[in-house]
């Protein structure tokens, strides 16, 4: 019998009891979705990749502690957010060049709109998202967190996450207009 | 500002678009009549949402693209969880000598069971716990294991052969007292074939 074909909660509880065969099955079944996931919030593959790693290190350290082990795959991202987060703060801190980032002048609103389907559209109009915006639209709509958590997260007070995630809406919507 | 909505507010209502992004957060609860009653308001809302759901699709659609991780990526995960094995508590076993001590790790026993389990046809073994006595040579032990079966199996039947397998695997290998063993069929699982999408591998 396959551990391929164990749902999550059982190879949870494997991975908690020290199993890491079905640890590996877990990783190789979220993985893809978890380093999506942290290339988006981060915007940059090799930061995701080091996010994730840690994360999953942490993760099969504190499997133990999970209460409902069918819950396994949003705690991994709560975990992933954790460490991907954490590594936006320090490059922060050690990059004072930061707005430079946001301001990338590749391609303008009429490229965007040429893109071949509407998911490419929104993918060149979120990378030209200032970072601070970027993050806390992927953490709420993607990661599924409060103001509250999402403040915390990225040191930040609710009203300025609140501010950061009206002012991605309204530039998301307004440049997707053509895509509706 | 991309969208100035005036003082007037999106569709006259006064409200902007913060105001609209914080109702659509707070799930629309308290309802604002102004807002549910405004075609401008509940257009941008539908917009917003569908945003949101777009961007969900964004990262599936990444997660398509790059269905596969890295190999060189996952080996150093592995060897980095393989070196913080946890190994739970030392169970004792007689040493021939008595000036040596021998012990087998908890964890090791659990892989025992676990595979003593597995080795019967359409069970997959998930929790396994060990009470009692276990850091007593030869102390009273009760072990608890929750299964899970392959469903249109006779259910009863293979519970059965879990205990008998983990009784006999214990008593060969171990030299733990076994109280009871516990099987709780806690879950039923299909069987993948090879062949089908996903990520059966």
């Amino acid at each position: 019998m396959s551990l391929a074909s164990a749902g999550d909660a059982l190879l949870a509880q494997r991975s908690a009891d020290g199993d890491a065969v079905a640890f590996e099955v877990l990783v190789r079944r979220h993985g893809p979705f978890l380093r999506a996931y942290a290339i988006r919030l981060t915007g940059s593959a090799a930061d995701a990749d080091d996010a994730v790693q840690e994360a999953l290190i942490t993760a099969w350290n504190q499997l133990h502690t999970l209460e409902d082990p069918s819950r396994v795959r949003s705690w991994l991202v709560s975990v992933v957010s954790r460490k991907a987060t954490d590594q936006i703060r320090s490059r922060r801190a050690s990059d004072e060049l930061d707005d430079e980032r946001a301001e990338d002048p590749g391609l303008g609103p009429e490229h965007r709109t040429e893109s071949s389907s509407r998911l490419d559209a929104l993918s060149a109009v979120l990378a030209h998202l200032p970072e601070g915006q970027r993050q806390c639209w992927v953490l709420k709509e993607v990661g599924g967190f409060s103001y509250e958590e999402i403040g915390e997260r990225l040191g930040m007070s609710v009203v300025t996450v609140r501010g950061k995630l009206a002012r991605a809406r309204a530039t998301v919507v307004k440049d997707m207009e053509a895509w509706r | 500002m991309t969208m100035d909505a005036g003082s007037a507010g999106i569709g006259e209502t006064g409200f902007t678009l913060d105001d609209l992004s914080d109702y659509l957060d707070r799930g629309r609860t308290p309802a604002i009549a102004a807002i549910d009653n405004s075609p401008e308001c509940q257009a941008m809302l539908a917009s917003m949402e569908r945003m949101g759901s777009l961007t969900r699709d964004l990262v599936a659609q990444d997660q398509r693209e790059h269905p596969m991780l890295e190999e060189g990526w996952l080996g150093g995960l592995l060897e980095s969880i393989s070196r913080e094995v946890r190994a739970g508590r030392d169970i004792p076993l007689t040493a021939p000598d008595p000036r040596a001590s021998l012990s087998v790790t908890e964890g090791a026993i659990r892989e025992l069971i676990r595979s003593a389990g597995d080795s019967v046809d359409g069970v997959l073994v998930g929790s396994c716990t060990l009470e009692g006595d276990v850091d007593v040579v030869g102390g009273l032990v009760t072990v608890d294991l929750a299964i899970s079966v392959v469903l249109q199996t006779p259910v009863l039947e293979l519970a059965e052969q879990v205990r008998q397998r983990v009784y006999t695997r214990l008593l060969a290998h171990t030299e733990l007292s076994i109280g009871t063993i516990d099987v709780t069929v806690s879950d039923v699982h299909i069987v993948t074939r090879p062949a089908a999408d996903g990520d059966a591998s």
